[in-house]
């Protein structure tokens, strides 16, 4: 009994202590996204004038400014890189899988080969074979085309990894054999049943990725300059590098709300479908 | 568990499916060969010339050997040898951000996945400290930056709390300008790795917990002793990535300390330093040698990482395995 | 097999997906292409910023059947010296309608441009520099062998900005005549700071405020022939001067864009002097315009210590271009046409290319700026127009004087001592331009 009631504290005091952890990890994250606001509702004078923690009235200016700006077509700019962040989280996703199954499952002639070389080259730093890749597509005249950033998300080393490291903790190999028993064909079998067991890697993955893409501004800025190709990262930094010259910065935050919101929706959306994906637990069939 | 009686199902599968395995993987690698390997491959080969532009000349390709490896690991004027430097800083700066974000990403990963605590509001909670990560780390970094200005809020509370008596300016001391970074690497990611991890500790059969359980097992040693084990991999799949990322760390400390790394370039990191070489005079031949480092080094530790924590967690990560190679035969 | 079959036809149709969400990226590039197929019928200009397009969209007619294209790319970073260097140098293999006909440069870097083969001579186009513009805008554009390659739309003389009310406290006047009289020496500017400082201001907001108007003095080029970097007298004369200005207090540390600097230019600022040429008040010191906090109207110019000038644009005509008589027709608008440049001060405040505007406003007894108290700010930026010199420059001086700025920042903070912040320097040039040689 006594022993009862003393876990029993216990276990309030530490659910009170993990609330207030989450609760001043919380502050600390939202902090930025209310300064974020906030900004987006101030004038370039009120923002000079140093911060204030209130809203001012100047949100709906630069939501207007922002939006209709001629220059910068925010709008075509988020329609350019939704396609392009949806598109690159599909293939990723899928052909990650995809080739992590292939690892996974299959017994082949150099397979551990190919596992360490994925590993290998998923550690190469990005920035400086951008430079070589800028060059091959000016080369190969995909400037100015989104297919030089989409295509090569099927090889991702790092989704390939997670994928793989999913599979060794949650993929029996006898799910497998079970379906080739009812004579599942192995590609079907990725399709129909693997590919739904891994339901919350995929989406934990597609978040990632989708985002990763949403903000990427190094390889598209060196590869996109029509205007209608262009991607909100890019428009953003054109605003603010208006160097010298007059640039209102209530407008660039009300571009950079703008540029976060869809990530931020379809985060919610995706958050809520990898709980349920996990918790549905298809990994006990 | 329950893998372990089917003995039988090794027969079936030495009918080849080998050429599955080639198929499958066969997209990854075309696209990889295509779009990444030969830009790579290009940046090595790029390091053993001397390759850049002098305005809009182009100075070589020239062969010179290892001589832009032995230009950076020469010592200059002040006996210091400044990859060495930036290799150091990157890693201080890596660990000071990385610590905290595993431990609390753990944690919090724990609590959530917690059938006993039972924490209310997770979704909410989830999605908030995501939402960091959201940010374009340029755009947090100028944010950050505007925070923690002389003229910044955080100056005007600190003064108007008495916590401070004149004006901190925050980018002077090496103590402040890495503490910034780290705390914002560590608020963009931590998020990040907790979900990762909560999706690894979810996939974790629930019948072992409830076996610990029931064999009197408490929270701690459950941790331990089922969760860290099982965990492993995914674990491991993010200290690899938080690695490889840290290494690659760019934007954060150049648009926090513009470009600089002050004070004196102890928070510049080894990409910082091929971003020099590289932006203005497009110097492959520099910033290929810098790259072909930075991949040795991440090379080294992503090794010893993966060797140190699979040998230690060995049996309860083997046992699986074990099966399924018996199965594979 | 059937299934390698069904596989292989998966792939297909994968790629096909993959090749049908590329599709209209193509599209719309075919569907630009059909538009404006003819020759010289597209007019491809390279540029980092709105401002030009802006002026260009409102003061120049396009000629019918001409599409003009801006392709803007930001400076942050280098990628609009990039993607221009990209496209120069590969000019000579771009179909015609994808050939850059014009680019935008700054004064920082145009001697990279004027001084190779992407521009070409404003005379193969028919253009004759005017009498009306000024000579250092036309020497910038002027390669070694004296071709000049392109137009500037402005002229940048850049002055000494003061508060008036802070001029007549420590000065007794605010009348730019005589606080010229008592600020057009070095010796005579410090021992107003000492003045200033005694009650309680500073004489400037930044450490580097000064940096320019010693710089464009420079005897020298930052380097030599044989590429070995040197110190101008005049560097070091800032460095000096700047050691003190921080020791004694007369200047605040911070950079010349920092926050801290312009919180100086509101009503409440103790700041009395800052440097700039038209547009750095017009666009840069919105705070000192705030209708709450500003002061605008409390402001003035006057030479100061000595002639300057700071940034401006450069229009340039690229090699390869196939529409000479637009490019023509563009210089000839923003330079000669005194409509279109009575029009750029009168609307966007500008400070044109073009004497005879400048005079016909500087004569006008009811032209002034409301920002300047009523100051006619054409009438005393065309004084100091004639002491402007373009000499001694290298194609390296952006990168070489901001580096400068920011590595002897952290000097002036007292992070570092000065030859740790010079071997910080050195160090930058050495991963910029391998070529110069550093001490």
């Amino acid at each position: 009994m006594n022993e009862n009631a003393k876990s029993r504290l216990m276990l309030i005091l530490l659910r009170v202590l993990v609330y207030a952890i989450l609760i001043f990890l919380t502050a600390l994250c939202l902090f930025s996204f209310y300064l974020m606001i906030i900004n987006a509702t101030r004038s370039n004078a009120q923002l000079q004038a140093g911060f204030r923690l209130l809203p001012q009235e100047h949100f709906m200016d630069n939501l207007k400014n922002a939006w209709t700006d001629a220059s910068i077509n925010i709008p075509r700019g988020m329609l350019n890189s939704l396609f392009i962040a949806l598109t690159s989280a599909a293939l990723t996703t899928y052909f990650s899988a995809l080739t992590a199954y292939g690892v996974h499952v299959y017994d082949f002639k150099g397979k551990n080969l190919v596992f360490t070389f994925i590993m290998a080259i998923m550690m190469i730093p990005a920035q400086v074979s951008a430079v070589g890749f800028v060059q091959m597509m000016n080369k190969l005249h995909l400037t100015n085309n989104y297919i030089p950033l989409i295509v090569p998300s099927i090889a991702a080393p790092v989704v390939f990894f997670y994928m793989k490291q999913y599979m060794e903790s949650v993929l029996p190999l006898e799910i497998v054999e079970a379906a080739r028993c009812d004579g599942s064909g192995e590609f079907r079998t990725f399709n129909t049943i693997i590919l739904p067991i891994m339901k919350p890697a995929i989406a934990v993955q597609a978040i990632f990725s989708f985002v990763s893409s949403w903000n990427n501004y190094f390889i598209p800025a060196l590869l996109l300059d029509k205007a209608e190709m262009k991607t909100v990262p890019i428009m953003i930094a054109q605003l603010r590098s208006a160097d010298y010259s007059k640039f209102d910065m209530g407008k660039v935050y009300m571009f950079i709300l703008l540029a976060i919101l869809p990530v931020m929706l379809v985060y919610i959306i995706l958050s809520k479908s990898i709980i349920k994906g996990v918790t549905s637990g298809s990994v006990k069939g | 568990m329950s893998l372990e009686n089917r003995p039988s199902s090794g027969r079936r599968k030495s009918i080849s499916y080998a050429k599955w395995g080639y198929i499958f993987i066969l997209p990854f690698f075309l696209v990889y060969l295509v779009f990444t390997l030969v830009p790579q491959v290009l940046t090595i080969y790029n390091s053993f010339f001397t390759n850049y532009m002098d305005g809009l000349k182009q100075v070589g390709p020239d062969f010179v050997g290892l001589k832009n490896y032995v230009t950076l690991f020469t010592p200059n004027k002040q006996g210091i040898i400044l990859i060495l430097k930036y290799a150091g800083n990157t890693l201080i700066l890596w660990l000071l951000g990385a610590i905290p974000q595993f431990a609390i990403a753990l944690l919090l990963a724990v609590f959530f996945t917690s059938y006993r605590l039972n924490i209310k509001g997770q979704g909410f909670f989830k999605t908030v400290i995501y939402m960091p990560n959201l940010i374009m780390a340029s755009a947090f970094s100028m944010l950050f930056f505007t925070l923690f200005s002389k003229v910044g809020p955080v100056n005007q509370l600190l003064q108007q709390t008495g916590l401070a008596d004149k004006t901190i300016d925050f980018f002077v001391s090496k103590v402040t300008v890495r503490g910034l970074i780290a705390l914002m690497n560590f608020l963009m990611w931590f998020g990040n790795t907790t979900i990762v991890l909560m999706a690894g500790i979810m996939g974790i059969d629930q019948t072992l917990f409830e076996a610990a359980t029931i064999d009197g097992a408490n929270a701690v040693k459950v941790f331990f002793r089922v969760t860290m084990p099982l965990l492993m991999p995914i674990f491991v799949y993010c200290l690899i990535t938080a690695m490889i990322g840290g290494i690659q760390m760019f934007d954060v400390p150049q648009v926090l300390t513009n470009r600089l790394g002050m004070p004196d370039r102890t928070s510049f990191t080894l990409v910082m330093y091929l971003n020099n070489y590289l932006s203005t005079s497009k110097n492959y031949g520099m910033s290929g040698a810098i790259s072909v480092i930075i991949f040795i080094i991440t090379g080294i530790l992503g090794g010893v990482v993966y060797k140190f924590l699979s040998a230690q967690y060995k049996d309860p990560v083997e046992k699986p395995r074990r099966v399924r190679k018996g199965a594979r035969k | 097999m059937k299934k390698l079959i069904a596989i292989v036809l998966c792939l297909v149709m994968v790629v096909a997906a993959v090749a049908c969400t590329s599709k209209p990226a193509t599209e719309t590039k075919t569907e630009t292409k059909t538009e404006t197929a003819a020759q010289g019928k597209v007019f491809n200009i390279y540029a980092w910023n709105e401002e030009f397009k802006g002026f260009f969209e409102k003061y120049y007619t396009v000629p019918e059947g001409v599409t003009v294209n801006w392709i803007i790319n930001p400076s942050d970073g280098g990628v609009y010296q990039q993607k221009l260097d990209e496209a120069l140098l590969n000019q000579a293999n771009a179909a015609d309608d994808e050939k850059v006909d014009m680019f935008l440069a700054e004064a920082d870097y145009i001697g990279k441009y004027v001084n190779s083969d992407a521009t070409m001579g404003i005379d193969a186009i028919g253009f004759k520099n005017a009498d009306t513009m000024y000579k250092y805008t036309i020497q910038a554009a002027t390669d070694d062998n004296g071709v000049c390659k392109g137009v500037s739309f402005q002229c940048c003389p850049s002055a000494l900005i003061y508060r008036r009310s802070i001029a007549k406290d420590v000065l007794g006047t605010d009348d730019p005549d005589e606080v010229q009289s008592k600020l057009d020496s070095w010796e005579k500017f410090e021992a107003v700071a000492a003045d200033a400082k005694a009650k309680g201001y500073y004489m400037t907001a930044s450490f580097a405020e000064t940096f320019r108007t010693f710089s464009n003095n420079c005897t020298m080029p930052w380097v030599d022939a044989n590429k070995n970097l040197q110190f101008d007298p005049m560097i070091n004369a800032w460095i000096e001067q700047t050691e003190k200005f921080i020791a004694n207090g007369y200047t605040l540390d911070c950079g010349i864009w920092d926050d801290e600097k312009n919180q100086q230019m509101f009503a409440d600022g103790k700041t009395m002097c800052f440097f700039g040429p038209a547009w750095y008040f017009n666009f840069c010191m919105g705070n000192a315009q705030d209708p709450e906090k500003g002061c605008s109207g409390d402001w003035a110019i006057c030479e100061g210590p000595m002639a300057h000038f700071w940034g401006g644009t450069w229009l340039l005509a690229a090699t390869g271009s196939d529409n000479a008589e637009m490019l023509k027709d563009i210089f000839e608008t923003f330079t000669v046409n005194e409509d279109v440049c009575s029009k750029l001060v009168a609307n966007e405040k500008q400070f044109p290319n073009n004497t005879k505007v400048v005079d016909k406003f500087a004569n006008d007894a009811t032209y002034g700026s409301e920002f300047l108290g009523g100051q006619n700010d054409i009438l005393a930026f065309s004084k100091l127009t004639g002491n402007i010199k373009w000499e001694n420059h290298t194609n390296y001086d952006q990168i070489l004087n901001e580096s400068l700025q920011s590595c002897l920042q952290e000097y002036f903070k007292g992070s570092v001592d000065k030859d740790t912040a010079l071997a910080t320097f050195y160090q930058k040039i050495n991963e910029t331009y391998p070529d110069i040689v550093t001490p």
